[in-house]
């Protein structure tokens, strides 16, 4: 830390102050955010901090004068957190980040216009940064990490400001996914049903209203919970929204969304170009692509072993799974376009035996019995149009499409 | 046409009432029926003609070892039929007809195993549903003459239709389907009683000679009772013995006052033919007379569904099943009360209740009948009044004297004579049972709850309107009280309950499935056991049934039987509720104080723990009662500083008993709650008593009585070799709990006790207490100390999966198995269990099921049964034309608990017939193929399954677990008197079952034991 002197750190003290006050006073939101991001490392800020540490008296220059100290609820601890986020305690910089932010609440709430909304972006922001630097904090020192769950909790609370008939309310979507993002991280996804809830149903808020950037977080997110839920059509539909309105140089964005869109994809049936998956480096994909092309059971259940902590970690790990009844539909396909090439008369009646022959070329170990079961399955979900005859143990297929294409659609349940 | 060809048909019904199990196929019959069945493509193409497919059941006479057995099937709270049959001989032809038959296909010989089958199409039920609203909206008729004209006639019209095909020796299906009103009317009996007695075929042989004669005649009847009185579908039909010797003439006259003016003419002609053929009239009579029997126990008690009953007979309202069910009882009801006016017809009529088998009519239906319909007898009684006004009129008030004089049960139940609130209370409190089963016992909890009110002299005092309900009770709970517990009745009695549970590993489908069916079985011999000759084999097949009504319980056992069957329709709506527990809850259900309370939980204990009543118990109790009075001391003291610091007085009052803070009491004042520093709470416990029961602490522990390490591990290895059953143990480990929570101690005794707790847990079906165990071991596991982490894991993944049905759960489950975990068998299972589950594999899922470590399988267990539903779902979706039974019964895992995992149904033929239970109550469609082979009918199957009951869906841990260990009451007792592990009891109880029943041999009995 390079040393300043007191009059050096009473100087820049002041000028932040100035600054702060001016901001407010002049409804500058753009130059107030910048005043207020204590993780952006940015020069200023980190001048400021080590000035904090000097000049150690900062309280008593805010309240010298009016024009600091009506802010000093807000000031005095925001200080406090940029001087401990200088020093390395994140933990008391959170906290003391957490008290100023509710300060700029109650202040933000007088404030009649929008002008803000940039500055409590950033506390928003902030506060979920901090409060996660905080949690790993506290993890490595074995106690509990709460931070998180406090940040979402002051969400709420933020999110109540901004749901309202106001200008305001513009800025709700971008509280609303930054409260996505802690609740995946907490793993407590079934919180963001209230804050879904009123985004979707509450009559002061039209989706079109909010800005771009967060309709397509916010189609993500709940894209993503829609494939948790498995409900397959309204995770294409949103997802699909994310990447069509997702910024295209923002290549990990559209990675990010990628990799749920092509679970979702598969499932109902389509499959993406290799080149895709190779451009946006997706390559775990590839071989489950490619498996449900051959028919190749056996490459699927590769796939999936070879890249399942990957995939359970992302949460697309079931629905790969289940993609399995389309690989064996495939397989069958396959069978009956070979048979149908020796003989077309016979090719709708498939034996079960050659089934298990062709399931044992793949080093899969099934019986009969079971075998049985996976035709059943197939029949009921509609992957094949026909029936099994249990004496004679063949499948008869329905002479009209018997291989009816998914379509979009997802695989019957 | 020939004799061995002409058994061919389907008797069908709409199962909407799963909850009645029937056993009709028995192994040996299977063959009979595949002998016969030689034509069964033509019973395909009935069905799959038929609009509604409905189920198809085959009754074949048993040459074999089979004495009797009986069948009844319930469509829509109507009961069907009534197919009692008695093993005479080889050569007696065998029936079984079922009721709202519209296309009696009927064909039989007097020769070797006759069947009648009789195809019914739904739509038949229907029409004589709507038929039956018709009725109910003409007020003119009046119930008890028009209704009983109706069932003369339609006897008569029915039998006739049926004998013309017989006379004509033609096997035609009659063509009653092309017929219209009228021929619906014939044969829409809804229930039918067949009995075949010796001496009787004779007559069978005279009436079909007669029949020629009459059968003019009756058709004409047929054509008028359609077009002037719409029929009631009531029963019909029946081969009965003349045994009681009331010659016909009694009956008629009785008859002919009932039918309207407008029709007596063809009443005369029936009595005419009856006169003429006596065996003939003779039988009709009796029939319904039998029929009548069949339903009593609906009108043993006024549940609510019963009142609601009357009050839609009131209004006249008319909505489906609701109206079927009045339909088919109001026949019934009135008929008795014409038998009454009768006096040496019905002797005993009046003297006995139900439950006390010789009785031909049960008063009941009489007090009920009485009861339920006063308006509508007078309108009758005025309406008929042409006719022979004194019957109705003498008859009734008579009746309605004897119910309420003749049984104190019963009288308790007299609407009107309790203060209205009470009758609320009665309401809400059946209201709230979910089967009939349980509205049975509690309905014997209800009555012993005003009975005892009764004696109190609180009856008319207490609130009703804010009493707490009790806990629902299990029936056998109920059953306790009423019955001395002799070996054989305890049994009995607690097979009967677990019915509900199907779920548990302690009940495999196999074992516990006749425990339900028999009981319409008892319930008719028990009715008709006086009168019905009852013969030898009779008795041997209701076997323990009757001893145990002998034991004096029948009355809740009727009930449950019937009810179950009558009340499914009004039922339906009616939300499940969990089930009560234990004993403990049918106490809470008396409102006893709280000492009330103790004293009943320690009297239920005190069988359980035999060191309930020594010393050191004693004393413990009474240090454990000087806590409270110390506490209660406390407490003016506190109020008396109330004024000053009301916090501090409660914190006090919290904290007293244990630490005497008196001294400190002051500056108590100032100290929230969380800042109490609770470590310094932390006792060590001196207690040296193993065994301690769990008292929820209200105050901060007492040394003395908390046991120190040493002896929680005496305590828990006590529990753990206890051959008592779960509540005991369940209670012993809670407080091994609290005492190790209080003392601080996380250990690996710590973990030992909830892995014990766990397993305990797991085995029972308790997942409520399962859950609190796996969290609190997940933590514990977290500190670093050791236990059977896989175990647990492997069971917290089986959970999630079949359980919880998370994805989100199941994925972070998934995704925090370490590869180590992974490589450990029990979690490699459950992982092939989740793979199964979610691509639905239920081949693989059954494998597993056989071949699953640890207690795996219980934790299955409770996913078995949607897993079986969606196999059969699928199953016939895909397959056609139709699919063994056998083979769904060995993909299905059923046969749970044999030895080897591929079973042969021939070598185990009562797995088959689980299977094919277990297909009924879920609607399936059976048909036999030309072999005899049972088969699923896909196609018909399809549009027919049905879950029978969301508990059996939901796989609800506590739900479960509570018919069972706790809910079962029956169970409990017979553990808590006889302290024996609970798998031996239930298998006990099997081995009993099962040889009984079925001749099975010690090898099966000692695999279940």
């Amino acid at each position: 830390m390079a040393y300043v002197s007191m009059g050096e750190a009473h100087r820049r003290i002041t000028d932040y102050l100035n600054r702060f006050s001016d901001a407010v006073s002049y409804q500058d939101g753009s130059s107030l955010k910048r005043l207020l991001a204590v993780s952006s490392d940015s020069p200023s800020l980190l001048s400021l901090s080590d000035a904090l540490n000097v000049f150690q008296d900062a309280s008593r220059l805010i309240k010298q004068f009016d024009k600091y100290s009506q802010f000093g609820e807000i000031l005095v601890p925001l200080f406090r957190s940029l001087q401990n986020y200088r020093l390395g305690h994140l933990v008391e910089s959170y906290q003391s980040f957490e008290k100023s932010s509710n300060a700029f609440i109650q202040e933000f709430r007088n404030w009649e216009s929008a002008w803000a909304l940039d500055a409590l972006y950033v506390i928003a922001y902030e506060i979920r940064v901090l409060a996660e630097r905080a949690d790993r904090e506290l993890a490595s020192m074995g106690k509990i990490p709460e931070k998180l769950k406090g940040a979402g909790s002051f969400l709420m609370k933020v999110f109540g400001v901004l749901a309202g008939k106001g200008p305001k309310r513009v800025g709700a979507l971008y509280v609303t996914c930054q409260l996505f993002k802690i609740y995946f991280k907490l793993g407590t996804v079934h919180l963001c049903r209230s804050v879904i809830r009123s985004i979707e149903t509450a009559r002061i808020f039209d989706f079109e209203e909010f800005p771009v950037r967060d309709k397509v977080t916010y189609m993500y997110y709940t894209g993503r919970l829609e494939v948790f839920n498995e409900n397959f059509p309204a995770a294409d539909h949103k997802l699909s929204y994310a990447l069509t309105y997702c910024n295209p140089r923002s290549e990990a964005n559209i990675r990010m969304i990628l990799k749920y869109l092509i679970p979702v994809k598969l499932s109902i049936g389509i499959l993406p170009e290799i080149s895709l998956l190779e451009k946006y480096n997706l390559v775990e994909y590839s071989n489950v692509i490619q498996a449900m092309r051959r028919g190749d059971l056996r490459l699927l259940r590769q796939a999936l072993q070879e890249h399942e902590d990957q995939f359970l970690r992302s949460g697309v790990y079931l629905v790969l799974e289940k993609l399995e009844l389309q690989v064996y539909q495939r397989l069958i396909k396959k069978i009956y376009i070979i048979q149908k090439q020796k003989d077309p008369s016979k090719a709708h009646q498939i034996k079960l035996e050659v089934i298990v022959k062709a399931l044992k070329w793949l080093e899969m170990d099934m019986d009969v019995d079971e075998v049985e079961c996976i035709m059943s399955i197939l029949i009921y979900k509609n992957l094949m149009k026909g029936y099994f005859a249990h004496k004679s143990k063949v499948v008869v297929l329905s002479k009209q499409d018997p291989f009816p294409k998914l379509n979009g659609k997802p695989v019957n349940s | 046409m020939q004799t061995s060809a002409d058994t061919r048909g389907s008797e069908r019904g709409k199962f909407t009432a799963p909850r009645t199990r029937f056993r009709l196929l028995r192994l040996g019959f299977l063959k009979d029926v595949s002998e016969m069945m030689n034509q069964g493509g033509s019973t395909d193409t009935i069905t799959s003609l038929e609009p509604n497919p409905l189920e198809k059941r085959q009754v074949v006479d048993p040459s074999q070892g089979y004495t009797s057995y009986y069948t009844s099937s319930i469509d829509n709270g109507v009961l069907f039929n009534s197919t009692y049959q008695q093993d005479q001989r080889a050569e007696h032809p065998t029936r079984n007809v079922q009721d709202g038959s519209s296309v009696p296909s009927l064909a039989s010989t007097s020769s070797s195993g006759a069947v009648i089958i009789v195809a019914i199409s739904s739509n038949l039920i229907n029409n004589t549903l709507s038929l039956w609203e018709h009725i109910k909206t003409q007020t003119s008729g009046g119930y008890a003459s028009g209704g009983y004209n109706n069932q003369s006639q339609q006897t008569h019209s029915w039998n006739d239709g049926n004998y013309t095909s017989y006379a004509s020796h033609q096997y035609p299906n009659p063509n009653y389907p092309t017929d219209p009103n009228g021929a619906y009317n014939a044969s829409a009996a809804t229930s039918t009683s067949l009995q075949y007695q010796q001496h009787y075929n004779k007559q069978w042989a005279d009436y079909y000679s007669q029949t020629e004669v009459s059968c003019a005649p009756g058709t004409e009847n047929i054509s008028v009772t359609s077009t002037s009185n719409p029929l009631c579908p009531i029963p019909v039909t029946s081969g009965y013995p003349a045994s009681i010797s009331q010659p016909p003439a009694p009956y008629i006259p009785p008859w002919r006052p009932d039918s309207s003016s407008s029709e007596l003419p063809s009443v005369q002609t029936g009595a005419v033919t009856s006169s003429n053929h006596d065996g003939y009239w003779n039988n009709g009579a009796q029939v319904q007379t039998h029929n009548v029997c069949a339903q009593p126990p609906q009108y043993q008690t006024p549940n609510p569904t019963y009142q609601s009953f009357q009050d839609q007979h009131k209004s006249a309202s008319s909505q489906g099943p609701n109206v079927q069910y009045p339909a088919t009882h109001q026949v019934p009801q009135s008929y008795p009360s014409s038998l009454q006016t009768v006096p040496q017809n019905v002797p005993p009529l009046d003297s006995r209740r139900v439950s006390q088998l010789q009785i031909p009519t049960n008063p009941r239906i009489a007090s009920n009948f009485a009861l339920g319909f006063p308006p509508t007898n007078r309108d009758s009684s005025t309406s008929s009044a042409a006719a022979k006004p004194a019957y109705v009129s003498v008859s009734l008030p008579k009746l309605n004297d004897k119910a309420l004089s003749n049984d104190n049960a019963d009288s308790t139940y007299k609407p009107g004579m309790f203060p209205k609130s009470l009758v609320g209370y009665v309401e809400r409190a059946l209201a709230r049972c979910k089967d009939d089963t349980q509205k049975a016992s509690c309905q014997a909890v209800l009555k012993e709850v005003i009975t005892k009110a009764t004696a109190d002299g609180t009856l008319n005092t207490r609130d009703w309107d804010i009493e707490p309900l009790f806990q629902l009770p299990s029936v056998d709970v109920t059953n306790k009280d009423l019955q001395s517990s002799t070996p054989t009745s305890l049994l009995s009695k607690t097979k009967r309950s677990p019915s509900r549970r199907t779920k548990s590993r302690w009940e495999p489908m196999s074992e516990m499935k006749p425990v339900d069916k028999p009981a319409p079985v008892a319930l008719h011999t028990g009715n008709y056991g006086g009168w019905l000759h009852s013969s030898g084999s009779d008795k041997k097949l209701s076997g323990v049934k009757l001893e145990s009504k002998e034991g004096g319980l029948s009355g809740v056992k009727f009930s449950l039987a019937d009810q179950r069957a009558t009340n499914k329709s009004a039922m339906k709506p009616v939300k499940r509720q969990r089930l009560g527990d234990s004993v403990d809850a049918v106490d809470n259900g008396d409102a006893s104080s709280d000492s009330d309370k103790e004293h009943s939980l320690t009297q239920y204990y005190s069988g359980a723990i035999t060191l309930a009543n020594s010393p050191e118990e004693r004393k413990r109790r009474e240090n454990r009662s000087k806590r409270f009075e110390k506490r209660q001391g406390n407490r003016p003291e506190n109020n008396h500083f109330r004024p000053k610091n009301v916090g501090a007085g409660s914190l006090y009052a919290r904290r007293a008993s244990a630490l005497v803070l008196s001294k400190n009491f002051d500056d108590g004042a100032s100290r929230a709650v969380e800042d109490i520093d609770w470590d310094a709470l932390t006792v060590r416990g001196t207690c040296q008593e193993i065994e301690k029961r769990y008292l929820r602490l209200t105050s901060a522990p007492d040394p003395a009585t908390v046991r120190p390490e040493e002896v929680l591990e005496k305590a828990l290895l006590m529990v753990q070799n206890s051959q008592k059953n779960y509540l005991y143990k369940c209670d012993q480990l809670k407080s091994i709990r609290q005492d190790l929570t209080v003392q601080h101690i996380r250990n690996e005794l710590t973990v030992k006790v909830y892995e014990t707790h766990a397993r305990f847990a797991i085995e029972v079906g308790d997942l409520a207490e399962y859950n609190q165990c796996q969290s609190q071991l997940q933590t514990l596991y977290a500190e670093g100390i050791k236990g059977c982490h896989m175990e647990f894991s492997a069971y917290n993944l089986l959970c999630v999966i079949l359980h919880s049905n998370n994805h989100r759960d199941l994925l972070s489950a998934m995704s925090r198995l370490s590869l180590e975990t992974k490589k450990d068998e029990a979690v490699k299972h459950a992982l092939a269990v989740r793979a199964a589950v979610t691509s639905g594999n239920y081949v693989l899922f059954f494998r597993l099921y056989k071949t699953a470590p640890n207690l795996n399988t219980c934790l299955m267990d409770l996913y078995v049964e949607k897993m079986r539903y969606a196999a059969v779902r699928s199953m016939s979706r895909s397959y056609r034309p139709t699919v063994p039974v056998s083979y769904i019964a060995q993909v299905l895992g059923f046969a749970n608990g044999l030895p080897t995992a591929e079973i042969s149904t021939e070598k185990y033929p009562y797995v088959l017939e689980e299977c094919v239970e277990w297909l009924k109550a879920h609607g399936a469609c059976l048909v036999a193929d030309n072999a005899g082979e049972m088969q699923l009918d896909t196609k018909t199957s399809s549009s027919t399954l049905y879950m029978p009951e969301p508990e059996d869906a939901v796989a609800h841990g506590d739900a479960s677990f509570g018919d069972l260990a706790l809910g079962g009451g029956a169970v409990d007792v017979a553990l808590a008197v006889h302290a024996r592990p609970l798998p031996y009891i239930i298998s006990l109880v099997f081995v009993v079952e099962e040889e009984r029943k079925r001749n099975i041999s010690a090898p099966v009995c000692t695999i279940l034991c």
